[in-house]
């Protein structure tokens, strides 16, 4: 790189978060290799940055890496903020690459989706550098085609025209070879595997062009005649290529969205030694029968037994439930389920593919193989239109050889461009990428372009209670003083006193007091002691004992038994108790998202019939539904017991769509005909959702199905549009009263309105 | 207008030209990463291009476009 560093980064040894990536089973994720120049190995390693906040941050960055010993090469991309670097394997390793970006002031992290981001990338190349070539060239053509356009009879001597045909061949080679490459395979493909797809009515009807008017050329006496449309060809493809691109375009913007999750630290996991030590290791290296410690905080690396330790754990990822579950030795653990209450060890039971994790994952896959497809309308339409088209040619050449020879090719051409079914092509997906750009823009990310033809006729939809309608966190909705004393005067100084205890732990029912509680602590807290299963014990600047958490145990620190209490049954409850007779209670309820009410209330005037499906308790769901005015509550289901809902209301012949967030909604996402993923969810969730509600509102579910249906009215609008041209035009074209010119002109007229109509689906 | 007949082929000529040297910058990875070529100038120790540029072909080998 550069020989002239003023510092040379001393070997240090890395702290332990980032020791993990000299794990070579871990460095695969990131690292390429391969052999140098002098034969021995180099290592190619991406990296992502974070910190960078201008172009000249690379140039520092850049610095900093190739000053790390045994470093080759490093080059930092400013607008991608990823660093790629070459180095030796003998002289370094990654965790020295990471310390030395962070010893610069900025940060790195291993960029694990790098070689689909590569992919993705040279795709996107490529489809714009086609799309330039033949836009290109287009406009050169039609330069060159200009003159035979205006002169009138006698006017363009016959040399001069025929210059400017030989010059408009050489431009449109280019074009046919290189930039209409896809459709040519995509038709070979489509008639390889036995079906017509929309691909084979673009690459004859380009290919007879182009032959056609080759022919005029080199032989203007001939058969071909002498017009020549290369002209009508270039924008032709042009046109197609731009749909196609801004489909890529859209569709990689959604990707690469999603993808930003996949980009984390690689999880450690601290293993438990026969000898009592213990170790930092990469979780991909736990084999069941090990033993694992798993601090207060951290998710459980596998599927395990709890060995000793009581804790409780949030296992939201696969149940939605938000409550914690209390765990005790000998009760089974889920990897990815966070431990919540105290550090325990666990002893590994499944790891990697065999987790429950990963087997909801292959279950979700399976079901999207056996997903009911929706076949576009102009797929299905291009088989036998397309046979029509080439029998209608067929038989205007054969009629007209009979009539007039001399104009029968050019009369075949004619019906073949002006049927061009370059507005059946474009009709849907420039439609498609339209709507799918302004729902992008209003924050819903739509990663399958098909999935707005099925929204448009959804009946039922089915609803995920927590974290979809629900938030994940709880919230204060009421509280009352029981028995007041000194130190509990009023609700606010009960829960000022409540939020100040709550402060010292991380149970979400703590999280929803200190959200709640504005007020100031009133004392210091002293002694504090989390018991599990039971809440918060500490003492207060007195010394007086307090007590937060469950009713009777809280209430058992006064040794008076506890009030009756007559209010409504909340959702959860916890109890504020003092040692000298003071109590308070504290009512939570699952706060709903914002605008879930007008959400639901929109769809059920629409006419969508709604239903409720959720891991919770059947009374809840009820509760809930009730309050929304859902049609229907399914509580308690599994995720079995999920996907037999939908398919039920798929057997009855509804079109279903879901909208969930947990992991264990994957599996009903993948079978339902529309799904829609809550930003905020599981991964796995959000990327196979065929719409990412990346705004986390209810709200945004009413707009993707109001756009769905507007573009469908717009498709529809195009379909009719191309129809009705069709029939227009042929008819003249049988009777040779459209000359190819005016039919090539037809055909660009009807694309552009087509695209312009399709545009208004972006509103 | 006999001018015309060494105008058209040249400009054809030229059109190919064009696209031609379009495609080597590409393929050359010249636009991969616009923001930091204009501030190439202002590093005083960015790499210099030897004759025969194969430190600059080295480089846009061994590293993965990002």
């Amino acid at each position: 790189m550069n020989a002239s560093t003023t510092f040379t980064a001393s070997v240090t040894e890395p702290t332990p978060d980032i020791a993990v990536l000299d794990d070579p089973l871990e460095q695969q994720r990131f690292t390429r290799w391969s052999t140098g120049s002098d034969g021995r190995r180099v290592a190619e390693s991406t990296l992502r940055l974070s910190g960078m906040y201008c172009a000249a941050c690379a140039g520092i960055i850049e610095q900093a890496l190739a000053g790390v010993d045994g470093v080759s090469a490093a080059t930092v991309s400013a607008s991608g903020q990823r660093a790629a670097v070459s180095w030796d394997p003998q002289r370094t390793r990654p965790s020295q690459l990471v310390t030395a970006v962070r010893r610069a002031g900025y940060d790195a992290a291993p960029d694990a989706a790098a070689p689909a981001r590569e992919l993705r990338r040279a795709e996107g190349r490529k489809a714009l550098w086609r799309l330039f070539v033949a836009a290109f060239c287009m406009m050169q053509v039609m330069m060159l085609a200009t003159p035979s356009y205006v002169a009138g009879p006698g006017e363009l001597e016959p040399d001069l025209a025929q210059l400017l045909n030989w010059s408009s061949w050489v431009l449109s080679l280019p074009v046919l070879l290189f930039s209409a490459a896809p459709f040519f395979t995509g038709m070979w493909h489509s008639l390889r595997s036995r079906r017509i797809g929309m691909d084979v009515p673009v690459a004859i009807g380009i290919a007879v062009t182009f032959i056609a008017s080759t022919g005029a050329t080199f032989d203007p006496g001939g058969i071909f005649g002498h017009e020549v449309y290369f002209d009508s060809m270039t924008m032709f493809v042009s046109f197609l290529l731009a749909a196609r691109y801004l489909e890529l375009h859209a569709r990689q913007r959604a990707a690469q969205a999603l993808e930003s999750a996949l980009d984390s630290m690689p999880q450690q996991a601290t293993r438990l030694l026969d000898d009592g030590r213990t170790e930092q290791v990469s979780v991909l290296r736990l084999t069941p029968g090990e033993r694992v410690r798993v601090a207060l905080g951290q998710a459980f690396p596998a599927d395990g037994r709890l060995l000793d330790g009581r804790t409780r754990v949030d296992e939201a990822l696969l149940t939605g439930e938000s409550k914690p579950v209390p765990k005790l030795p000998g009760d089974s653990l889920v990897a990815g389920s966070v431990n919540l209450g105290a550090p325990v060890t666990m002893q590994v039971q499944r790891v990697g593919a065999d987790t429950r994790h990963e087997a909801i994952v292959a279950l979700m896959r399976e079901a999207m193989s056996q997903r009911p497809s929706m076949a576009r309308v102009a797929d299905r339409l291009a088989g036998p239109f397309l046979w029509l088209v080439l029998g209608l040619a067929g038989a205007a050449a054969a009629v007209w050889s009979v009539i007039d020879p001399s104009r029968a090719l050019w009369v075949a051409v004619s019906v073949l461009i002006v049927t061009c079914p370059c507005a059946l092509a474009l009709a849907v997906p420039a439609a498609l990428v339209a709507a799918a750009g302004g729902l992008a823009r209003r924050g819903v990310l739509v990663q399958r372009l098909d999935a707005l033809e099925s929204m448009a006729q959804i009946d039922r939809l089915f609803i995920d209670k927590t974290g979809t309608l629900t938030t994940q966190s709880l919230r204060l909705e009421q509280q009352r003083v029981l028995r007041a004393n000194a130190d509990l005067p009023t609700q606010e100084a009960a829960l000022a006193v409540a939020a100040s205890l709550a402060a010292w732990s991380r149970h979400p029912l703590s999280a929803a007091l200190n959200a709640a509680g504005a007020a100031p602590a009133p004392w210091g807290w002293t002694q504090v002691e989390e018991v599990p299963g039971h809440g918060l014990d500490g003492r207060d600047a007195q010394g007086m004992a307090w007590r937060l958490g469950a009713r009777d145990w809280a209430c058992a620190i006064s040794r008076l038994a506890p009030p009756t209490d007559e209010s409504p049954e909340a959702a959860a409850q916890t109890w504020l108790c003092a040692e000298n007779g003071g109590c308070a209670c504290f009512g939570f309820e699952e706060a709903l998202r914002e605008g879930a009410d007008e959400a639901m209330c929109a769809l059920r005037e629409q006419g969508y019939q709604l239903s409720l499906l959720s891991g919770d308790s059947p009374d809840r769901a009820q509760r809930l539904a009730r309050q929304l005015g859902l049609h229907k509550a399914v509580g308690g289901a599994t995720p079995q017991g999920k996907l037999d809902e939908v398919a039920a209301a798929q057997q009855r012949g509804e079109r279903v769509a879901m909208v969930g967030d947990g992991v264990n909604d994957a599996p009903v996402l993948a079978r339902a005909d529309v799904s829609m993923a809550m930003g905020q969810g599981a991964l796995v969730a959000r990327a196979q959702a065929d719409a990412v509600l990346v705004g986390n509102r209810p709200m945004d579910i009413v707009q993707v199905l109001r756009v769905s249906r507007r573009t469908m009215r717009i498709v529809r609008q195009n379909l009719v549009w191309a129809l009705l041209y069709n029939v227009a035009c042929v008819p003249l074209a049988l009777l040779g009263l459209l000359p190819p010119w005016a039919a090539g002109l037809g055909m660009a007229t009807s694309s552009v309105v087509v695209i312009l109509n399709a545009l208004r689906a972006a509103r | 207008m006999e001018i015309l007949y060494l105008l058209i082929p040249l400009s054809t000529a030229l059109v190919l030209l064009i696209l031609g040297i379009f495609a080597w910058a590409l393929h050359r990875g010249q636009f991969d990463d616009l923001d930091r070529e204009g501030e190439r100038i202002l590093q005083n120790d960015a790499v210099s291009v030897d004759a025969d540029q194969t430190r600059v072909l080295q480089r846009t080998e061994q590293s993965p476009t990002v």
